[in-house]
């Protein structure tokens, strides 16, 4: 057992738990965040990406201990139902969801790609940056088009474009 | 066998501090860095340390810079901070263009140029692209630093000349001349994240009009137990005008001189087959940009 300190979507947290346990694992069961989903285990779908600092990751290959005093972002830290972010809006408007299994992991890996760019991306920009997110449901279409969606939204929140 | 809830995460302040915890030779311990190797062979209960000692946060091992020795890539740079540098682009394009093809994003962010050193997989993206730069890798311990070049690094799949005790401490590049220009070419199942079935990385000096080859390097991953310099193939790219028609020559000698193994994810001659495609399409990818440079 071991006492870890990180911050978490914002606020600073405290587990006391083996440091070899995985972030995915502690924060589903530690911290009861369960947006994260556990599918592959093994960095193949990206159902368990979290942001760190504000790069996305998979959380069930990292150690809990490798994560000391670092900021991490999960799915409920981008928004929840009363203050749903842009491209959690877009996923719903679009209805780019149908198990919703890789809905977590994907506007996680949505929310850094739209954070790097200023522009409204083509499909094959969005392609290469979701490679990492496998959906066995949707057939992409749909996610595609809630991620330019997103971007559009975003952009005329923010008076960019 | 230890129990993962009972192996400790030990993470050094310094490489000093570093070094002491690896020269500890009671204690079986291993380096993590990213974790992408490493985490899924701790779940495959293939490494089980005691200790695992945590070198991620380790900022004096992350860094890309040059001095008159060559270009320093610290092994924590990962793969992303490889693909967004100005300086590799621009010196080292064959290693950005590896770089940008080891998974998909979320494992560019985490995994490091010293992990994909470290693991040693026949099927690394990255080695094939130090190899044409001539890499030499320098080895820590608290004895002292060596530096091996990276012909005598790899001595099979997953094994090298790092001991126990020892850290890979930087990456030193050829930076490549102005007449130099390279490619790296990949083929595996799934395009954003899949290990190699071949890999081929060229780093070539063309002349002006780009009509005639003055020297080059080339080298295979995943076509046997360590990475390939394909020298025969090197020797035939000055010996004619540097062509469509030279390219096919080589690639079909780029076929007798790998050597690839039979496995689950392909057959020995589906795997000389695409070494050679490898090489072709490369090359004439690489003729492509010279023209539009
Ligand atoms: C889903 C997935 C897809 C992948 N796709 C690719 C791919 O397309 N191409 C590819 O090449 N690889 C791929 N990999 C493998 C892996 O991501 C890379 O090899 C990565 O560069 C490893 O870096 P790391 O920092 O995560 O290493 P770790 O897992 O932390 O370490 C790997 C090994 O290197 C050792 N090590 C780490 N740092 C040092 C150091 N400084 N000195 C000495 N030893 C050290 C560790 O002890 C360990 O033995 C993939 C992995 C996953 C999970
Ligand atoms: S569960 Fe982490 S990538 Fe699949
Ligand atoms: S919605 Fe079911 S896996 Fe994507």
């Amino acid at each position: 057992m071991k006492k870890i300190q990180f911050h978490l979507n914002g606020k600073k947290e405290t587990v006391h738990c083996p440091p070899a346990k995985t972030l995915l694992e502690v924060l589903r069961e530690d911290m009861g965040l369960t947006g994260s989903k556990e599918c592959c285990g093994k960095g193949e779908c990206g159902s368990c990406s979290v942001l760190i600092g504000d790069e996305a990751i998979c959380s069930c290959l990292i150690l809990v201990g490798q994560v000391e005093n670092e900021s991490i972002v999960t799915v409920e830290g981008i928004g929840l139902q009363d203050n749903m972010d842009v491209v959690q809006e877009a996923f719903i408007k679009e209805g780019a969801t149908q198990c919703g299994y890789c809905t977590p992991g994907i506007i996680v890996a949505a929310k850094s790609f739209l954070k790097d760019i200023e522009h409204v991306p083509t499909v094959e920009e969005i392609k290469t940056a979701l490679g990492g997110n496998l959906c066995r449901c949707t057939g992409y279409q749909k996610i595609i088009t809630a991620i330019q969606s997103a971007a559009r939204n975003k952009f005329a929140l923010s008076g960019e474009a | 066998m230890i129990k993962t809830s009972e192996m400790q995460v030990v993470s050094p302040k310094s490489l000093d501090e570093c070094l002491y915890l690896l020269n500890d030779q009671e204690k079986n311990n291993r380096l993590i860095a990213g974790g992408t190797d490493a985490v899924v062979r701790m779940k495959d209960k293939k490494w089980t340390p005691d200790i695992w000692i945590n070198i991620k946060g380790m900022n004096e091992l992350r860094y890309i810079r040059k001095d008159p020795s060559g270009i320093h890539v610290g092994p924590l740079t990962t793969h992303t901070d490889i693909v967004k540098s100005k300086l590799l682009q621009d010196k080292a394009d064959v290693l950005t263009f590896a770089a940008k093809e080891v998974g998909a994003t979320q494992m560019q962010n985490m995994g490091t140029l010293g992990g994909n050193i470290g693991n040693a997989s026949p099927t690394g993206d990255t080695i094939p692209a130090l190899y044409v730069l001539d890499a030499r890798i320098e080895l820590s311990s608290l004895y002292g630093t060596r530096t091996v070049p990276i012909e005598e690094f790899f001595i099979g799949p997953g094994k090298t000349v790092i001991q126990t005790d020892e850290i890979i401490t930087d990456i030193i590049i050829r930076p490549q001349d102005t007449s130099e220009i390279g490619i790296f070419e990949k083929l595996g199942p799934r395009k954003a994240q899949s290990i190699s079935i071949v890999n081929f990385a060229a780093s070539i000096n063309l002349d002006k009009e780009g009509h005639h080859c003055s020297s080059g390097r080339l080298a295979f991953g995943s076509v046997g137990p360590t990475i390939i310099r394909a020298k025969k193939c090197e020797s035939m790219l000055t010996l004619d005008r540097f062509d469509k028609s030279l390219t096919h020559n080589i690639s079909k000698v780029a076929w007798k001189e790998v050597a690839p193994i039979s496995d689950a994810r392909a057959s020995s001659n589906y795997r000389r087959d695409m070494a050679s495609a490898l090489l072709e399409r490369g090359l004439l990818r690489l003729m492509k940009r010279w023209e539009n440079k």
